[in-house]
């Protein structure tokens, strides 16, 4: 069983570097699309000879993707209510994952016989945040008629797994390790470390379980929603205004696409030839 | 008492019944502010006739846009459910729709269900939230068939995923109706906090309808972008025609404003190619004239062209068809290059602009990579710099701007139209909201021009009411009918839109309220002119 479940733990890492990097290189040779934008305010457009006016900077584009994930701005600015308890989930979440970080790298490198109770305070505090985020959201989509219009029941299930991921981690923490940090630290300090076998193959159930919760979130990543937040921004889906230049590389491309076979088949259409062709034609 | 609305589910798409899913009624509608809120109440359509609704299919709503007739028999359906089906595999491949495959992947997999667009929907919210009309409701029929009947995921995890909606032809001939009651003003897509975009949704769905299956409205498909490619123009104007015009507004500018000016056509290497959307020749010649006033009075180096594609601005495959779209793009453009202009600038035609300048952008290459720039940064800098003389007092009468949707959110041309009017009209009012957070006119996306059987009354009670009651509230303190009142529409389809409810609303008779576009104002303005631009004469 504890094989079992070391395989299942290294080999959900393992399938979420692949799937991620299969999912990355898809949206990376994806073909480039039309301008489709929108705008939140002016844009270069109101310029005189826009093509030749400074855009915003990648730069730019990146401060403000940061700052949509961390306070959920968009949420915040055009649905308040249902923003509180996806915020403190959100929120939750994002002090978790430092959490684990800091775990991870002070296990190796801190003096864990001396850790404090920072650790645990911590970790407690965002598992409650995220727990208490995750049940709000839970119940909106329970009790909210707009909330609950198309929303599918594996969602439902999938609140009710985050929930039970996160008991599991309490369980793990408090239970197993008896809210001992210096415990807790050299756990992890082993695993990491690869230094008790023992451990590793024969693992107890609190830690066991909170692994298999791991794992089973490591598989489900790369097909979520997260994704397609940050590649909205990767294809410029909002605000982009950056022109196709002659002889630039947004050229080439395009002229790579129009070198496509056109496959649609109503009778307006030519199937068969190509985009260049097709567009230069009279129908 | 109001009846309790039967709750309409995503399955409901699938029925086979003749019956409409919804029939939006009087108590349906989103209360008018006054005059209008004490109007004996008109239906919002009225039903079809009884051949029409026997040769047609109307089972949406009791509307036709598309007079989409039905199948004779069940082969018929059989193929037609095929034919979409092989849309849809199309709409999701990155070779055959590599132009928009991208973002509407995302739309279709980044909605999380928060349903915070909602609100944001005119059509939704005029109604009386009915549920066909939500923004999310076509998308997630349609995200739901994608992964039944394309993806085909395992019958237990479709279940679990909802995934349980019947691909039949009703449920096809529902959705080629719903494509249409979506403007694409995407204020859903401008609301959504994950930038899933609706509008698109509903566009590619209009482009499988059109590329795969043939099937599109006869406004925007045989008497729009297949005529424009045949004659020159949807308008169906010929060249000849095209010049007999502008010898008409030479002599009108004449008769009328005492100012003999040669309107340049044809003519080599100026520095601009000015097009119109060639309604406007048709519906509202005082446009073109003005722009003329004004371009002679800057002493701009302009031209109009007569070449066949190059007197029309619009593009109708922007809201439905792919194809269409870029053909009619590089004739377009071809015109300009022939000419050896340095640019080309759109006058007020909202599509144009999105389509011509933004869309199109991504589809010219070489030497049919062409500058192309909206009229609107060219007129700030002429009336900014002193360019012209004004006299702002010629326009002292409430003016109430309207943003197209194309322009404004889709564009983020913003500021240069507002900076005009704070220069050239002393009583100019905002509508409440405005600017990226506007309501479409109602017209959009060809609505205005769409006069299929009920499709009008659908349109103007329902698609125009959020801006009806926008231009009302914006008007209350003067709503006194001595006082002349004017919308400023600086797009062709929404100045249509506009002048088909403040008509049918009798707002001008009753309550001075009238509609133009911007550069009549500017015209309006201009110190020397015999007598005012602004005719005030309904049209």
């Amino acid at each position: 069983m504890g094989g079992l479940i070391l395989f299942i733990f290294y080999g959900s890492i393992l399938f979420f570097i692949i799937a991620t990097a299969i999912r990355v290189r898809k949206f990376v040779n994806a073909p480039l699309h039309l301008h489709w934008e929108f705008y939140k305010g002016s844009s270069v457009y109101e310029l005189i000879e826009w093509w030749t006016k400074k855009r915003s900077t990648f730069g730019e584009k990146l401060w403000s993707m940061f700052l949509d994930l961390l306070f959920l701005r968009e949420f915040y600015h055009r649905n308040r209510r249902f923003w509180y308890p996806l915020y403190l989930f959100h929120l939750g979440l994002y002090l978790l994952i430092l959490w684990h970080a800091w775990l991870f790298i002070s296990a190796v490198v801190a003096n864990v016989e001396t850790a404090s109770v920072f650790g645990w305070v911590w970790g407690t505090f965002a598992t409650v945040l995220t727990f208490v985020g995750g049940a709000g959201i839970l119940w909106m989509r329970m009790m909210d008629e707009e909330l609950k219009v198309s929303y599918p029941p594996i969602h439902y299930i999938k609140w009710i797994f985050i929930l039970l991921t996160l008991l599991g981690g309490i369980y793990a923490v408090d239970i197993h390790f008896k809210s001992s940090m210096p415990t807790l630290l050299k756990y992890v300090r082993e695993q990491v470390t690869f230094a008790n076998f023992e451990h590793k193959l024969h693992p107890a159930f609190g830690p066991a379980l909170h692994i298999a919760f791991a794992s089973a979130w490591l598989i489900y990543i790369p097909f979520s929603h997260v994704f397609q937040l940050f590649f909205r921004y990767y294809h410029y889906l909002r605000w982009d205004d950056v022109p196709n230049l002659r002889g630039s590389e947004i050229e080439r491309r395009i002229k790579e696409h129009l070198e496509l076979p056109v496959t649609w088949s109503a009778p307006h259409i030519q199937s068969g030839k190509r985009w260049r062709e097709v567009a230069s034609e009279l129908k | 008492m109001k009846k309790e609305r039967k709750k309409i589910r995503l399955q409901d798409i699938s029925l086979r019944t003749d019956e409409p899913l919804v029939t939006v009624t009087l108590d349906d509608l989103m209360p008018l502010p006054p005059p209008l809120d004490l109007q004996e109440k008109k239906f919002p359509y009225s039903t079809l006739s009884e051949n029409q609704k026997k040769g047609y299919e109307c089972s949406l709503d009791g509307v036709s846009a598309l007079a989409l007739p039905k199948p004779k028999d069940k082969e018929e359906e059989e193929k037609l459910v095929e034919r979409f089906l092989s849309g849809l595999r199309k709409l999701l491949s990155q070779n055959d729709n590599w132009l928009f495959c991208q973002p509407l992947i995302q739309s279709l997999e980044g909605c999380v269900r928060c349903q915070t667009c909602s609100d944001a929907c005119p059509i939704y919210v005029s109604s009386g939230k009915q549920e066909i009309y939500r923004p999310t409701y076509k998308s997630e029929i349609l995200r739901r068939l994608i992964n039944r009947y394309v993806k085909k995921r395992h019958k237990f995890l479709s279940k679990l995923m909802g995934y349980d909606i019947e691909l039949n032809w009703p449920t096809v001939a529902r959705l080629a109706e719903l494509a249409y009651r979506c403007s694409l003003c995407r204020r859903c897509a401008q609301q959504c906090p994950l930038g899933s975009d609706n509008g698109l949704i509903g566009r590619e769905l209009r482009k499988l309808f059109s590329q795969e299956m043939g099937i599109a409205p006869k406004e925007l498909h045989d008497s729009g972008t297949v005529q424009q490619l045949r004659v020159g123009a949807s308008t169906g104007i010929s060249s000849a025609a095209f010049q007999g015009m502008v010898e008409f507004m030479e002599d009108e500018i004449e008769e009328k404003w005492g100012r003999r000016i040669k309107i340049p056509i044809d003519k080599e290497e100026s520095d601009i190619l000015l097009i119109h959307n060639s309604g406007e020749f048709m519906s509202w010649i005082e446009n073109p004239m003005a722009f003329a006033i004004i371009f002679e009075a800057a002493g701009l180096s302009w031209t109009l062209s007569s070449e066949i594609y190059g007197y029309e601005a619009t593009n109708y495959g922007t809201w439905y068809d792919d194809v269409q779209f870029a053909r009619i793009v590089i004739k377009q453009v071809e015109v300009a290059r022939k000419l050896k202009v340095k640019k080309m600038v759109m006058g007020e035609c909202g599509h144009a602009h999105k389509g011509l300048i933004v869309v199109a952008d991504r589809i010219l290459v070489d030497d049919l990579n062409f500058p192309r720039e909206s009229f609107l940064p060219l007129l700030e800098d002429l009336i900014l710099h002193g360019r012209l003389k004004l006299d702002p007092q010629k326009n002292n009468f409430p003016v109430v701007l309207h943003d197209p949707c194309n322009v404004v959110r889709l564009m983020g041309i913003v500021e240069p139209q507002r900076r005009i009017l704070k220069e050239i009209s002393p009583q100019f009012r905002e509508m409440e909201p405005h600017g990226v957070e506007n309501y479409c006119c109602g017209g959009g996306s060809g609505f205005a021009i769409m006069n299929s059987m009920n499709f009008r009354q659908w349109r103007e009670n329902i698609s125009s009411r959020m801006k009806l009651k926008q231009i009302l509230e914006a008007f209350q303190d003067v709503m006194d009918p001595s006082i002349r009142k004017y919308v400023c529409a600086p797009c062709s389809n929404c100045k249509g839109a506009i002048r088909d409810i403040l008509n049918t609303n009798e707002l001008w008779e009753k309550h001075g309220i009238y509609y133009g576009g911007l550069v009549e104002l500017v015209a309006n303005a201009m110190v020397d002119m015999k007598r005012p631009f602004i005719e005030w004469e309904w049209r």
